[in-house]
């Protein structure tokens, strides 16, 4: 792949106390988060959590009630969009249907007035980069999916935006296609210095794409972090149930750790006064089997069981109803459904520990 | 052949009635004209002659097109900005603006003809507004003027415009609005370069309901306009009606047909040449 | 072209200008006649067809037909005549006689004849309603005009509404100003010389059915109408007054015919003379028709000019024989004085 002529250099973007309302509506309450140069940070969060209207604010599509947007320091609420140099990557493209290919890479160009051979030597190499050089006169009705996306991230690329937003940019693509794509932007992104807002419901995908991963819930940030601190030390119990999969258990805080309701103690590091209810999130991989009744396991009934790749995933039912998944290797015994077995926790694992309200 | 027959059948009925209804009286209308007298006895070109050599009739046929086109200008400038408002509203607000934009279609032609009246007369309630600022010392002349009849055409006329128009805007994408501005362009480019070619389409079609209604809105054309301002279709109402002069009034009825479907064609081409850049198939 | 594609041409241009193709298949004890769309056939239908039922049980049949729709739907029908009775005025009465369309009346046939002042009858037709034309004001905002060349003058010109000669009263009434000024039934010239030099302040030039909503809305103050619509706005409460001008009121009559061919004769009698009878005369002379009545019996509302129906026959008339060659060139030169 070809570098580009004009090297991007990586802006900053921060957000402070951001508040958007539709009529009595918060969509956006007081989020702050900082995007430091070259950065891709994934929102994720269920629809109606306020992550599209986080981007939609940025690209200034939307007016902000409170709060300041800036690009390497410099505030940018008072810009209309069309000043704004955001570049954006719509979920379902928004190409220009009346144009050809190029004209659609070409438009933002033609915006600020660059024209002539200079501004087409930049449009083909933009194609080029996206692989679509010999589509160049095509219209995007006559392109597939994935090369109409490639269009929509090259016109994004033509204005060299300080910022890049990609709103769910993946989410209209097939499965197999959908990991190609994100390989490529995030190989475009690291290539160019781009720093880069990406938003989707897909834990995955902002997973593998993302440096760091701002979980959102209604209209707050809930966790930033790195997709490993997020997974393995969510900070809400939302952030752990939205992000993997999470088995819950119930239990009372005791001073050195948890009485579960299951039937077992647990030693674990945790502020909460003891005696208090308590919830244990715990991953899949953080449980393991044992046949030995121990203080630290508690009695399960066994499931049934999914191999998944090189591992089992295994259903278990706690004697007070609770059921919980757990990942087995594959080589393990696979035990009867219906046998009695003892759980706990497996070796090295540091589950996190929340107040247990009523929801 | 058979197979042909059935698969026509059902809409026989249709080309029966369109051949009975409409072909044929056109037909009879085309002989009417190639009579010399007006009790179509002798045939003979004298009523295309009469017509054809009078520049006061070609006058009358440039008005009456000029008249439908300026109805289009007006009511393209008035509608376009209305159905872009549409397009951004809530759907509540959509529903209370469709409903004001085609209301004129619930009340009769003679009843809002007559509206107007009450609205430009010297006495209207224009002329109270204009009286009670005033803007001006006397009543100003709207009853009877071109430009008077030009504005009730456009309210008249103006859901014509804005059905095929709201129609094309509904499946207008808003990201692209936002896409474009994105890519740093202002609006008024936004609305040249992305707005405009893709409801061309939507928007040449009203044009042409709206010409094509607005030259021949005999109506709103003599009872607004008034006897000075003589257009095609008072004509053939006092040629046919008054002075019995059928093959003259056939004449100014085929050239009404000839002339308004000549210009129409033109707009149904340039929003055809539109459309066709937004969906062709051109690699 | 042959002579059946002629008629062919003929029937179907009847066709285009006309309601419906066939005559209905009628029952014994019916009468068809033609009669104007709008008030006229709703008047018809409210008070004649129920007198017409009760006294001799016969049917009325309406047809709604434009005067020259009737004659050119008979012209096409070749012997078998599409209705048994027109309703014509002066104008198209003319030409019908001239294409020969009517069947002679006896006027000794109908029972009303004594009510019928003279002239208001001959052996084509008979008259069902007068209309008297002249000028309407509004008192509230001019002084009385006195004849038809003040419309041309200061205070009126400015506030006058112009018709042309689209119809019966607007042709008679310019003929009436032109003779002012040294024209005549055949000699319009005048007219247009002198509209001419005025036109520029002249209020409004309207089609006539405008011209009630143009005076009720005050576009114009002063207009040449006949006593209908001065009665009809006036009962609306609009400030009008009727004037007859010092050279004398106009008057003419619609007049109701038999169709030449009908083999419905007797009950086309009974219908003429139920239309020319009092009550009906009365009732058609009243709120909303206003119509002038033809039968002595009547009395004679507030509105007219005059006390008796006799006193109509020193109103001005005019001989449509020598208007109808001209009035086609005249309403051409109308449209093109006036246009602007």
């Amino acid at each position: 792949m070809p570098a580009p002529a004009v090297p991007l250099r990586g802006h900053t973007l921060d957000v402070d106390a951001l508040t958007v309302r539709y009529g009595g509506f918060t969509a956006l309450d007081a989020v702050s988060l900082s995007v430091a140069a070259g950065e891709i940070v994934a929102l994720l969060g269920p629809s109606g959590c306020g992550k599209t209207t986080l981007l939609r604010t940025v690209a200034g599509f939307i007016t902000q009630a409170s709060g300041r947007v800036s690009i390497d320091g410099a505030g940018i609420d008072d810009l209309p969009a069309n000043r704004r140099r955001v570049g954006i990557v719509f979920q379902n493209y928004a190409l220009f249907p009346h144009m050809s290919v190029a004209d659609n890479v070409a438009y933002g160009l033609h915006a600020r007035g660059e024209r002539g051979p200079k501004a087409n030597a930049r449009v083909a190499e933009l194609l080029e980069m996206v692989q679509l050089g010999a589509m160049a006169q095509r219209r995007p009705a006559q392109l597939s999916g994935g090369q109409q996306q490639r269009v929509a991230l090259a016109r994004a690329l033509a204005i060299e935006p300080s910022i890049l937003l990609l709103d769910e940019p993946f989410a209209a693509l097939d499965r197999s296609l959908r990991l190609d794509m994100q390989m490529e932007i995030k190989r475009l992104q690291r290539q160019l210095g781009l720093t880069a807002i990406l938003v989707t419901h897909d834990q995955d995908e902002a997973m593998s794409v993302a440096d760091r991963i701002a979980v959102m819930q209604r209209g707050r940030i809930d966790q930033l972090g790195t997709p490993v601190e997020v997974y393995d030390h969510p900070a809400t119990p939302f952030v752990a149930g939205f992000i993997g999969t999470t088995n819950r258990l119930p239990g009372t805080a005791t001073a050195e750790g948890i009485t579960l309701h299951a039937g077992a103690t647990l030693a674990l590091p945790h502020t909460l006064p003891p005696g208090s209810a308590a919830m244990l999130t715990v991953r899949p991989e953080q449980l393991t089997l044992a046949s030995d009744p121990a203080p630290n396991a508690w009695p399960v009934t066994l499931g049934l069981a999914v191999p998944l790749g090189g591992q089992t995933v295994r259903e278990v039912r706690c004697t007070d109803g609770t059921a919980l998944r757990l990942t087995e290797p594959r080589r393990g015994a696979i035990r009867d459904l219906g046998a009695s077995a003892h759980c706990r926790l497996a070796p090295g694992a540091s589950p996190t520990l929340f107040p247990h309200t009523e929801e | 052949m058979k197979q042909a027959f059935i698969r026509m059948g059902p809409a026989l009925p249709l080309g029966l009635a369109y051949l009975t209804f409409f072909v044929a009286p056109l037909l009879m209308l085309v002989a009417v004209s190639f009579f010399a007298d007006d009790k179509l006895t002798v045939m003979g070109l004298d009523n295309w002659r009469k017509f054809l050599f009078d520049s006061f009739h070609w006058k009358v046929v440039a008005d009456t097109l000029l008249l439908g086109l300026k109805a289009v200008c007006a009511t393209v400038l008035l509608g376009l900005p209305l159905a872009l408002v549409w397009r951004g509203a809530s759907p509540f607000w959509q529903r209370v603006l469709l409903f004001v934009a085609v209301m004129p279609l619930l009340t009769s032609v003679v009843v809002r003809t007559f509206a107007w009246i009450v609205i430009l007369g010297r006495e209207g309630v224009v002329n109270q507004l204009v009286l009670g600022l005033g803007l001006a010392a006397e009543p100003l002349r709207l009853l009877q003027t071109e430009l008077g009849l030009v504005i009730s055409l456009t309210q008249i006329e103006m859901p014509l415009l804005l059905l095929p128009l709201l129609s094309v805007m509904a499946r207008f994408d808003p990201n692209l609005l936002d896409a474009s501005a994105s890519l740093g362009a202002s609006p008024w480019r936004t609305l040249f370069k992305v707005v405009l070619p893709l409801v061309a389409p939507g928007l040449a079609a009203g044009a042409l309901l709206v010409f094509a209604s607005a030259t021949t809105a005999f109506i709103s054309q003599s009872v607004i306009g008034g006897g000075r301002l003589v257009y095609l279709p008072s004509l053939v109402w006092q040629q046919a009606m008054i002075n019995a002069n059928w093959p003259f009034a056939a004449v100014v009825a085929i050239v009404l047909l000839v002339s308004v479907s000549a210009v129409i064609a033109v707009i149904a081409l340039a929003g055809r040449i539109a459309g066709g850049r937004v969906h062709g198939a051109a690699a | 072209m042959t002579l059946m594609s002629r008629r062919a041409a003929l029937l179907g241009a009847a066709a285009l200008g006309s309601a419906g193709l066939a005559r209905p298949a009628l029952a014994a004890g019916s009468v068809t006649a033609a009669i104007y769309p709008g008030a006229w056939e709703e008047a018809f239908r409210e008070h004649v067809a129920p007198v017409l039922k009760r006294q001799h049980q016969i049917d009325l049949e309406m047809q709604g037909l434009f005067a020259v729709d009737q004659v050119a739907k008979f012209a096409a029908s070749r012997g078998a005549p599409p209705f048994d009775c027109f309703v014509l005025d002066p104008g198209p009465r003319i030409t019908a006689i001239d294409r020969g369309q009517f069947e002679r009346i006896d006027i000794n046939k109908l029972a009303n004849k004594a009510q019928i002042p003279a002239g208001m009858a001959d052996e084509w037709g008979v008259a069902t309603g007068a209309q008297v034309v002249g000028i309407a004001y509004n008192p509230k905002k001019l002084p009385k005009p006195a004849g038809w060349d003040d419309l041309l003058k200061d205070p009126w010109v400015s506030k006058l509404g112009l018709t042309g000669f689209g119809t019966t009263f607007g042709t008679v009434s310019l003929i009436e100003l032109a003779k002012v000024f040294g024209g005549s039934e055949t000699n319009v010239e005048p007219v247009f010389t002198e509209l001419k030099k005025v036109l520029g302040k002249v209020a409004a030039v309207g089609t006539p059915a405008a011209m009630p909503g143009l005076f009720q809305q005050g576009q114009c103050d002063i207009m040449y109408t006949n006593t209908q619509t001065v009665t009809t706005l006036k009962d609306r409460g609009v400030d009008i007054e009727f004037v007859a001008p010092k050279t004398g009121a106009v008057s003419f009559i619609t007049t109701l015919h038999i169709a030449k061919g009908s083999t419905n004769i007797d009950n086309a009698y009974k219908y003429i003379d139920a239309a020319i009878s009092q009550p009906v005369q009365k009732a058609l002379s009243e709120a909303p028709y206003f119509f002038v009545p033809v039968n002595r019996g009547v009395a004679l509302g507030a509105g007219l000019p005059m006390r008796s129906l006799d006193e109509m026959s020193r109103f001005v008339t005019h001989d449509w024989a020598k208007i109808n060659p001209l009035r086609a060139g005249w309403i051409d030169r109308f449209n093109r004085e006036m246009a602007k």
